[in-house]
């Protein structure tokens, strides 16, 4: 092989993780090579929308500022819904986004921010080849020594598979199974437009203010949820739901979906506004325990999403961070000169992804509890309905209307403990 | 046989494009850059004809900063260098400023044999900058060409005219401009994208290049720029049976003078 065929690394994708890696070792003077299958880098990519910011801190101190970012997140929002009932908390903390300091959270727009963070890695003197395929590895004596695409081979120290949820390479190179229905949600997503202005009445946000709103009992029973992000001049709306359960429905998932769209308090906030993209993807849903046993073996290394670096445990969704964060882990056991599997499961120790993601790792538990995508929603609902009923009629007493919503929807005293223990020890 | 150079255009991708329904005014400010589609083909049959004759392929371009990527894209495709006329004026320029930019960029390169132009760019297919490039260095213009082969200092083409071919000859130098069927356009692969971000471009501005007094002014003026909406009449055919649904298809399409 021929010097101009051969990189320090190679790596498959240029999403967050791909791209992380490759500013963080290009920087370091490493000759970097990323493959993206996509016309440009995002191009391909679905995402609910939201990004904490410290991972692009631990990639470059203060690269955040100059990065294509929607609105900065100050309020969080849960909605539980019931029908065409709803009950929502809005939370907000000033201290998460002090004047003059870097702000938690924004919502992104993924074309958008993919694209502007390849060009990045680029200045940092990475090569990114987009538009290309990579069909598979090669192999030689048991050691991953370089790529094929199309009908060019061309060779790497180390090959990383950055390529996503669905990772072909890793499946490949014998590190992670096929994926199951079981482990993986589908989610459906639009980009809806409107004025930033009438976002900002609607959220009551301020100019560059952004809210987050996770929805729970918008997926007629299925496991699953739906979500709400507030970018400049647009809204992400979407749903996740567990394919299997999905399946066996009935209903298509985007039927639901558009449903949600038409829910009463939902409408009024995308009302008169145009859908400029719909996309659909896969997501995992695991967490912790859903990290391959093995993320490295001779000459190939997973980072991303490919690896499981995604975290769902119901009021926050974690992915882009947690991606940038294993891309900037494998680059940095590249750069220490280590044998790099144990040093990359090192890294990630250090910069603290693995132990995070196993302390929430019961949250999985947690949303096992079928009754949290209709039953629970509907007895919470239940019961406003009870609180803020005036008729007239003489009322029943909180206590015996929480026991007939509760026997309505038919939840015994021994399910509703049980599930209050599994959630108690789950968290 | 000298160098073959083929001129493309960067346009705006139409997929971009974002006409408001009720003023028409088409938005250009989230559309993305993509060579136009022709030029493509073109690109691929500049390849293809220097390869036969041993010569150089050279990609020429006019266009602004926004262009630069185009050019990483154009070498990729296999010519060994490129030339970019950067001025903004590119962006509305007409017929008449980018044939004078691109000839006067073409004597600057000197040596050709063979110049390829796309019939027509994707965004106005005026079919004016090949003709006029001819014009300009007075050597002859071959246009609508699906076929060409080269024989010495001999070009042999055949011209797609409406109901009819046309075979051609003319000695080189000379112009050609291509249809898209006269080859495909491949899609570079892996190499072929990292040899093409390292090859030489060369950057012309106005002023490095001869020309005169008015070149740069355009001779055709935009009165309006509007998209196009089709109003549609949404007929819904639902009631009786099949028989009686097709039987008021048909006396649909008849009434709105389709059948």
């Amino acid at each position: 092989m021929s010097g101009e065929d051969k990189f320090d690394v190679i790596i498959i994708g240029a999403g967050p993780a791909g791209t992380a890696c490759a500013y963080t070792l290009a920087k370091e003077g490493k000759n970097v090579l990323v493959i993206e299958r996509g016309t440009a880098a995002g191009s391909k990519n679905v995402t609910g929308g939201r990004f904490y910011t410290y991972a692009l801190d631990l990639v470059e101190p203060g690269l955040w500022e100059d990065a294509a970012l929607e609105r900065k997140v100050t309020h969080e929002q849960i909605m539980m819904m019931a029908g065409e009932q709803s009950i929502t908390i809005d939370y907000s903390n000033p201290a998460f986004n002090k004047s003059g300091e870097m702000p938690q959270s924004f919502t992104i727009l993924r074309a958008v921010f993919d694209e502007w963070f390849a060009s990045k890695a680029e200045e940092q003197g990475a090569v990114i080849a987009c538009g290309i395929k990579v069909d598979g590895l090669i192999e030689e004596a048991g050691r991953i020594t370089g790529v094929k695409a199309g009908g060019d081979e061309m060779f790497a120290d180390l090959v990383i598979a950055a390529d996503g949820v669905n990772s072909m390479i890793a499946r490949q190179a014998g590190l992670v199974p096929e994926l199951s229905d079981k482990t993986i949600g589908v989610g459906v997503k639009e980009i809806i437009e409107l004025p930033a202005k009438t976002i900002e009445e609607r959220f009551h946000l301020k100019s560059g203010e952004g809210a987050s709103l996770l929805m729970l009992g918008c997926t007629e029973g299925i496991h699953g949820g739906g979500f709400l992000y507030t970018n400049n001049e647009s809204i992400s709306l979407g749903c996740v739901f567990t394919p299997s359960e999905a399946a066996s429905h009935g209903r298509q998932v985007h039927d639901i979906f558009q449903d949600l769209k038409m829910h009463p308090s939902i409408y009024p906030l995308i009302e008169g506004g145009k859908t400029v993209e719909y996309g659909a993807h896969l997501v995992r849903e695991e967490g912790y325990r859903g990290i391959p046993k093995k993320l490295y073996r001779d000459g190939l290394m997973v980072i991303g999403e490919a690896a499981g670096f995604v975290l769902n445990i119901g009021y926050t969704i974690r992915g882009i961070d947690l991606a940038i964060v294993s891309g900037v882990a494998a680059a940095r056991a590249v750069i220490s000169g280590k044998n790099p599997g144990p040093a990359y499961f090192e890294e990630l120790n250090n910069i603290k992804l693995l132990p995070s993601m196993k302390a929430v790792d019961g949250y999985f538990d947690l949303l096992e509890i079928h009754r949290l995508y209709e039953t629970y929603p509907k007895v919470a609902s239940g019961v406003f309905n009870k609180m803020y009923s005036i008729s007239g009629e003489t009322p029943v007493s909180i206590k015996k209307g929480i026991w007939g919503v509760l026997k309505d929807n038919k939840v015994s005293l021994w399910q509703l403990v049980k599930d209050g223990i599994r959630g108690y020890r789950s968290i | 046989m000298s160098n073959v150079i083929v001129c493309f255009k960067w346009v705006k991708a139409e997929d971009d494009l974002r006409i408001d329904p009720a003023t028409l005014a088409v938005d250009l400010s989230k559309a993305k850059g993509k060579i136009s589609d022709y030029d493509r083909n073109a690109i691929e049959a500049a390849r293809i004809a220097s390869e036969s004759a041993g010569s150089e392929t050279i990609a020429l371009t006019f266009g602004s900063n926004d262009a630069k990527t185009a050019l990483k894209d154009a070498l990729s495709r296999g010519p060994k260098q490129a030339f970019w006329v950067n001025d903004v004026s590119a962006e509305n320029a007409d017929g008449f400023v980018t044939a004078n930019m691109l000839a006067a960029a073409i004597r600057k390169i000197g040596s050709y044999s063979l110049i390829v132009c796309g019939e027509g760019a994707a965004d106005t297919y005026a079919h004016q900058v090949g003709p006029r490039i001819g014009a300009l260095l007075d050597i002859p213009v071959i246009s609508f060409v699906k076929e060409m082969r080269i024989e010495g200092s001999r070009l042999y083409a055949v011209r797609k005219l409406e109901d009819s071919l046309e075979q051609v000859e003319a000695d080189l130098p000379a112009v050609v401009t291509v249809l898209p069927e006269i080859n495909p356009a491949p899609i570079p692969g892996l190499k072929a994208v990292l040899e093409g971000g390292k090859k030489p471009v060369t950057e012309f501005k106005i002023q490095d290049l001869d020309l005169e007094d008015g070149d740069t002014s355009r001779k055709t003026d935009v009165v309006s720029f509007k998209g196009c909406s089709m109003s549609r009449k949404k007929i819904l055919i639902n009631e009786g049976d099949a028989k009686e649904k097709v039987t008021a298809l048909v006396a649909a399409l008849k009434k709105e003078g389709v059948l």
